[in-house]
């Protein structure tokens, strides 16, 4: 459902935050993520709704491109590109007894390694390509977005916005209910987390936690496939971290797929279908909650539940 | 001494009904103002919304940069001069000299506004525009009615202020002919040769004027971070 294709994020052209993160998110599947502070956690989940653009690789959602295409993940493209052409002839040259196989693959991790391309002066062939995969793949982001969720640690819920505007503001302007549609289904939502009496109050008027279940509702009024969530209970008080975990525990029940980046050790054992570990930037080690919090395999994993659990 | 401060009152306002020369006055320096603050409020809004979407996205790149010589044309000249401009140069074909002036105050303020505008769209936390964003919301739609209904609620006291300060700054609009408050203390001068009691009752309704609107946008204020607080 979701496919991260070597994902490589840098902040103004500096330090790496993320380095070759490859997942496929399947659907139904509930995934935590876990790991250090700045180990590029909440990166690579605001990448895969594209609040941060990545710097190379690709995203999937539902088989549509999300990101520009990379063309060093499309061996066709690197084929086309003047750049190729030139390192053949001079690989012919060179090494007249390798087979057409050898070469190409040769040329190929050469120019991915070095990263050699430069889009502007690769060619028509090269360009033509790239235009081809894109035109044939991308949807628009904003379309991409209303099948997916998102949860912010801290909530963000529009303070000039009554709780009910919060939730039926996106899909009526967006045409996908009609203002009837959508006040029935916020009651609905409203009801399920228990907070039908607050549908006329402003988000200052609302505990965190109380925040928190309507940022989850209003993010579910849009009908989504996906939700992501980035440390949706680390900025609430105890007593009411549990309020919002119950709901998130309900969705999953659900079925709905779901990424979420938590600090709840509890949570990730009993929801996750798997875990992942990230730090420095990278997936070092995944696998089901069984596997990952009783037997660790990475040295980083074991240090860091030993710091946690 | 009473009896001359009388007589001042007398033929100031009261003779061949001059009061109503200053009402015609206070009444085009009140419309100028705030006719000339709206016009602020939208250009200044525009051109902040097309310098903050240039620094986030590096789009529109042209459209900013005719803001930009905007804003320091503006900022970096006298109004009077700006004025002459507009009234000379841009409508030499128009002798509507109310309109020319609201429309110079308007685009001269347009640039002040501008800044303070952008600064009231910074000061909304990204949070509100990711939010926004991550619903599906165009980023068009999000900075409409997510951003800039908060950025200005943000910025309704420093308006006020661009407001009163206008009001003071109209009193040079005379010399396109228009009659504004101060205007029509001359023109009453020119009848009464008394410089005193026109000037200063011109001088004095100023204060009340500027005074009374600081007292009433305080409380507009206070009204404002109450229903904030909830
Ligand atoms: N906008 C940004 N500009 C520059 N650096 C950034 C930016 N956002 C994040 N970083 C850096 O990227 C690194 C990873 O950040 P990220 O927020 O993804 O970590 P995290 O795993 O979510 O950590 P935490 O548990 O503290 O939330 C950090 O070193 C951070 O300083
Ligand atoms: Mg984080």
């Amino acid at each position: 459902m979701i496919e991260v294709k070597n994902l490589y994020k840098t902040f103004d052209g500096k330090n790496m935050i993320l380095k070759n993160v490859s997942y496929h998110v399947k659907r139904g599947e509930k995934l935590v993520i876990v790991g250090p502070s700045g180990g590029g956690k909440s990166t690579f989940l605001r990448c895969i709704n594209l609040l941060e653009k990545p710097t190379y690789g690709e995203i999937w959602v539902n088989g549509k491109l999300i990101t520009p295409v990379d063309p060093y993940l499309h061996f066709d493209v690197i084929e086309a590109s003047l750049t190729y052409g030139k390192l053949y002839e001079k690989s012919v040259a060179e090494n007249p007894g390798l087979s057409e196989e050898e070469r190409r693959e040769m040329l190929i991790r050469e120019i991915k390694e070095k990263d050699l391309l430069h889009e502007k002066n690769e060619g028509g062939e090269y360009r033509k390509r790239m235009k081809q995969i894109f035109a044939a793949n991308h949807i628009q982001i904003d379309l991409a977005r209303q099948k997916m969720g998102m949860v912010f640690q801290h909530f963000n819920l529009f303070p000039h916005m009554t709780v009910k505007e919060n939730i039926t503001f996106a899909p009526v302007k967006l045409k996908l209910q009609t203002p009837e549609e959508a006040s029935a289904k916020a009651d609905k939502l409203l009801a399920r987390v228990g907070l039908t009496e607050k549908a006329d109050a402003y988000p200052s008027q609302l505990s965190g936690g109380q925040k928190q279940r309507i940022a989850i509702i209003r993010a579910l009024a849009m009908d989504p496939e996906i939700m992501l969530f980035d440390e949706p209970t680390s900025a609430l008080d105890p007593e009411m971290v549990g309020e919002v975990l119950d709901v998130m525990k309900e969705l999953a029940r659900e079925n709905m797929t779901m990424l979420v980046v938590t600090h709840e050790m509890g949570f990730a054992r009993e929801v996750a279908d798997r875990i992942l570990f990230m730090a420095d930037g990278g997936i070092l080690e995944e696998g089901t909650p069984d596997e990952l919090f009783n037997h660790p395999k990475h040295p980083r994993t074991q240090q860091f539940l030993r710091c946690v659990l | 001494m009473f009896e001359n401060l009388i007589l001042a009152f007398e033929k100031t306002f009261i003779r061949e009904d001059r009061y109503k020369m200053f009402l015609g006055g206070l009444g085009n320096t009140l419309i100028i103002a705030l006719c000339a603050t709206l016009i602020g409020v939208v250009i200044g809004a525009l051109v902040a919304i097309v310098k903050v979407y240039y620094k986030q996205t590096g789009k529109l790149k042209y459209l900013n940069a005719i803001c930009e010589i905007y804003t320091t044309i503006i900022r970096g000249t006298p109004i009077v001069v700006q004025l002459l401009i507009t009234y000379n140069i841009i409508f030499v074909w128009s002798t509507q000299a109310v309109a020319i002036g609201i429309m110079g105050f308007g685009i001269n303020s347009g640039a002040y506004v501008a800044e303070i505008m952008r600064g009231g769209i910074n000061a909304v936390d990204i949070g509100q525009t990711e939010a926004g964003r991550s619903l599906g919301l165009s980023s068009a739609t999000t900075m409409k009615s997510i951003v800039l209904p908060q950025a200005i609620k943000n910025v309704l006291p420093a308006i006020g202020n661009e407001f009163i300060a206008l009001l003071k700054e109209t009193s040079v609009i005379g010399f396109l002919g228009v009659i504004d408050l101060t205007k029509a203390a001359e023109r009453v001068i020119s009848r009464t040769a008394d410089v005193y009691f026109p000037y200063l009752s011109i001088a004095a309704i100023y204060l009340i004027l500027v005074y009374g609107l600081n007292y009433l946008f305080k409380l507009l204020e206070r009204r404002l971070a109450k229903s904030d607080r909830g």
